[in-house]
């Protein structure tokens, strides 16, 4: 079994771990329970951040919009103002801070690195401020503990939560002959039904049709933020009757009984069991942690756990873990830059995120430059991991990470930004050259390309250093 | 107005389907011909960007998002006011618009549309490679494509070492490519390895640092490249955002907001490209178009059929090229989109048929698995 594995299915090792002499068994026994959240710094609620999130479009639509109709540049300078007092510059940094410091200490990296997959299956792509206030907690609070759950239940959580319903429409979805409906003369707008089925759950292999979206828009109706002219749509989310569609609906040849509220956990329960839905999610999971094209023999597997488990998480997690051990010496799979930064990070002990006491954030003036560094180098890397354009979230394609840019700005992040990471303390070449023993089978040959700036320590000769290593194809690749 | 007719064509004196014989053109010019595609996400909205005027049915499915003030193409069309330098090339039969258009593609999906919008095929994630890519490999045109965007284009896949400009905030000293490239063996290693063939054959001019938030110093370096004779032949820029299904509003709406950004790109390719811009062709691309009706939230919802905008010097002259399908309900696409009465894929064919000096048969069946596409290049552009 070579070194890869802890790269394929994790992070690599740190200098202070050591390798497993069961590697199977060491990746496995991660999975049973939710690691707790290790950032000593501040972890604020979903709730919270939501009501900053208020206080943020209320004050900016409701009052500096009017106060300032007629002066651009008072406006401007107000509602930087309001950004810093409600954090809507802020939050994101430290979310990616909490993230970042849990892929790197986590005592089960593995249990982290599905949490990174199923925050990207359930993906809230770019829009409005949900990135600044909403995507970190939402991962934390809607994904994470719903990861020693079935795949069902996880399902119904990010279906009703508020990121998800804010994400994809659904609060502005009314029934046509709901009173409401009727009343504003409002209809459905079919954008989270849509991609209910088609990302979220049974993916077009299914052949629904136009009619089956309407139809589970349909059911969907009446989940939305409860609207205050305080709040305005930031209130929680909440079943409104009267948004709702009255009559039987039909999904995928499945009759629905008018039934309000109940209608949504049975067409969730029917869709996340549906076999197609199985065969899709398990090939997505191959895919991420073995190779581009999983082939039948690795996904069968998967799904008959979980078939076999009522769609246990924790057993399909397991499943996928003892595919990508098997196939771990045949397959090669690309990482994309935020997985291989995380690596670099735990492999390198790299001097980031900041520490809690610097990420301290006192809502009176920006967020500063070092506040600001893990999120730029997300950004400049090409992975900012809560912007995503679209709902399905970023690839797990190789051909969708290599272009000339993107490779580049690896480059340039390992030879110019990742020197200013390094320890003081871990400066020296046997540093280097005892993390590459630790993560490598091939350390010998790695080492020997970075013969020449053995006696430089200097940034420059760190740069050069760290830019041959990182870029290798055994770096790039587990 | 009588755009509810059918088959009429507003600017055409023959019929758009002719397929007549293409002339072996003697390629009087060797100039280089350049074709610029700009990728519209989310689903643009061609009764937006290009109203048909006077509609009565549409205002009253659109009470919220009417424009008051368009600009005027003819006595059917208007333009957004937000895509000025459109109007402005109009003037010289540098802008046209093919209306009532799309990708044979239904299925309302952004991620499937997308895919399909890309590889020009019809069952998504099929194909691997894009119709652009396939375009250039046929006409045998290799690493002459320039993507404006950090990931490269699905669109420009299929034809070996293409470019991308969205350069990283500090100098990359490319010698390290050097150090590491004979470490990339085998199959599995060839993707990145060609990549790195690319980077190490980059003109200076795109090695310099910038900053890559900034629209137009991208787009101006790559009117810079365009213009270079020995430059790319093909730019790909990508644009998102249209997916407006709330607040799309009016004239300056959501929707607005991103034609805007078109209007900027096609601004400065203008601007800079000088006389190369003659021997240029700019295309949109979307998914798809989007609903007649407005919905709940102001925006509207996914549809069928859409809008080409279209500048350059290879436009044949400015005309709105449309089989106008109507918009009454019988009309509409499944009773609720603009029906899409051209495959836009044709005038993607014949678009790279001028631009790569191709048969446009050829380009067809080689690209397009022979798929029933007109050839509208005598129609659209000057050959």
């Amino acid at each position: 079994m070579s070194l890869k594995f802890y790269r394929r299915v994790a992070f690599g090792l740190s200098p202070n771990d050591k390798p497993d002499k069961d590697p199977l068994n060491w990746a496995l026994n991660q999975l049973d329970t939710i690691p707790n959240l290790l950032w000593p710094g501040i972890i604020p609620t979903e709730k919270e951040l939501r009501k900053k999130y208020g206080e943020w479009v209320y004050g900016d639509r409701e009052i500096l919009r009017k106060k300032f109709k007629n002066d651009k540049h008072a406006y401007r300078k107000a509602k930087d103002e309001l950004r810093i007092k409600t954090g809507e510059r802020y939050f994101e940094l430290n979310e990616h801070a909490i993230r970042h410091y849990q892929t790197k200490y986590s005592k089960q990296p593995v249990f982290e690195r599905f949490w990174l997959f199923w925050g990207n299956h359930f993906a809230i792509s770019e829009k409005d401020f949900l990135a600044e206030f909403s995507t970190g907690p939402y991962q934390r609070e809607i994904i994470r503990p719903n990861m020693v759950k079935t795949f069902e239940e996880m399902v119904q959580s990010v279906t009703t939560s508020w990121c998800m319903i804010h994400h994809l429409d659904n609060s502005e979805s009314f029934g046509p002959n709901s009173k409401k409906g009727m009343e504003w003369r409002e209809t459905i707008n079919e954008n989270h039904a849509r991609e209910l089925l088609e990302l979220h759950t049974v993916s077009p292999n299914a052949g629904y049709t136009q009619d089956d979206v309407i139809q589970l828009a349909y059911i969907m109706t009446g989940w939305a933020h409860k609207w205050d002219r305080k709040n305005l749509e930031t209130g929680d989310i909440w079943f409104d009757q009267e948004m709702h569609q009255k009559g039987d609906k039909i999904v995928l040849g499945v009759k629905y009984k008018n039934d309000a509220k109940r209608e949504l956990a049975k067409v969730i329960h029917d869709l996340a069991t549906h076999p197609i839905c199985i065969k899709f999610v398990s090939t997505k999971l191959c895919r991420h942690f073995i190779t581009d094209e999983p082939t039948e023999d690795m996904i069968n597997p998967v799904i008959e756990a979980w078939n076999k488990s009522n769609g246990s998480l924790i057993e399909i997690h397991k499943a996928v873990i003892t595919q990508a051990y098997k196939h771990n010496e045949n397959t090669h799979k690309f990482h994309p830059p935020e997985i291989w930064f995380m690596q670099l990070s735990r492999m390198f002990d790299l001097n980031i995120p900041l520490s809690p006491e610097k990420m301290n954030y006192s809502f009176s003036s920006k967020p500063n430059r070092r506040q600001r560094q893990l999120s730029w180098i997300l950004r400049e890397i090409g992975h900012s991991p809560y912007r995503a354009k679209q709902p399905n979230g970023w690839s797990d394609f190789e051909a969708d990470w290599v272009s000339p840019e993107l490779l580049l700005r690896r480059f340039w992040f390992s030879s110019v930004e990742l020197p200013i990471l390094v320890k003081s303390r871990n400066r020296s070449h046997d540093f280097i050259l005892a993390c590459l023993k630790n993560n490598f089978e091939d350390h010998e040959n790695m080492a020997s390309l970075i013969e020449n700036f053995r006696f430089g320590t200097l940034d420059y000769d760190l740069g050069q250093k760290y830019g041959v290593i990182c870029n290798l194809p055994g770096v790039l690749k587990a | 107005m009588n755009c509810t007719r059918r088959n009429f064509l507003i600017g055409g004196s023959t019929t758009l389907f002719l397929s007549g014989y293409f002339p072996k053109i003697s390629f009087a010019s060797m100039q280089k011909k350049n074709l610029i595609i700009i990728s519209l996400r989310g689903g643009m909205d061609g009764l937006t960007a290009v109203p048909v005027i006077g509609d009565k049915r549409l205002r009253k499915l659109r009470k919220k998002l009417i424009l008051e003030d368009v600009l005027n193409l003819n006595s059917d069309f208007g333009l957004h006011p937000k895509l000025e330098i459109f109007h402005k090339l109009w003037q010289t039969n540098q802008a046209a618009f093919v209306h009532a258009t799309n990708i044979p593609y239904t299925g309302r999906s952004h991620f499937d549309g997308q895919n399909l919008m890309e590889t020009g095929a019809h069952i998504p994630y099929k194909e691997k490679t894009g119709w652009l890519g396939r375009g250039l490999l046929a006409s045998n045109i290799i690493g002459k494509g320039l993507a404006i965007s950090l990931p490269m284009p699905l669109l420009l896949r299929g034809v070996p070492q293409n470019n991308n400009f969205f350069p990283s905030p500090d100098f990359v000293e490319t010698n390290l490519i050097d150090q590491i490239y004979n470490e990339f063996k085998g199959e599995h290693n060839e993707l990145i390895k060609s990549t790195l063939d690319t980077i190490r054959q980059r003109p200076l001019s795109m090695q310099i640092a910038t900053d890559s938030d900034d629209r137009k110093k991208l787009a101006l370096e790559a009117a810079k490249q365009l213009k270079d004779q020995s430059g790319p032949r093909v730019a790909v820029f990508d644009l998102d955002g249209f997916d407006t299904h709330a607040a799309q509003g009016g004239v300056d709406g959501a929707h607005a907001d991103e034609l805007e950004e078109v209007n900027k790109i096609v601004t400065i390719l203008y601007e800079n490209l000088g006389h190369a811009f003659d021997n240029t062709l700019i295309l949109t691309l979307t998914e798809f178009g989007r609903t007649i009706k407005q919905n709940g939230g102001y925006g509207t919802e996914h549809g069928y059929g859409s809008a080409i905008l279209m500048a350059g010097g290879l436009l044949k002259k400015s005309q709105v090229y449309t089989e106008w399908p109507g918009l009454k309900k019988k009309e509409l696409f499944e009773g609720r989109d603009l029906n899409s009465t051209i495959d836009s894929r044709a005038v993607y064919n014949s678009a790279m048929s001028v631009c790569f000096n191709q048969d446009p048969e050829f380009l067809r069946k080689e690209v397009f698995w022979g798929d029933e596409l007109p050839d509208l290049s005598q129609e659209l552009f000057k050959i």
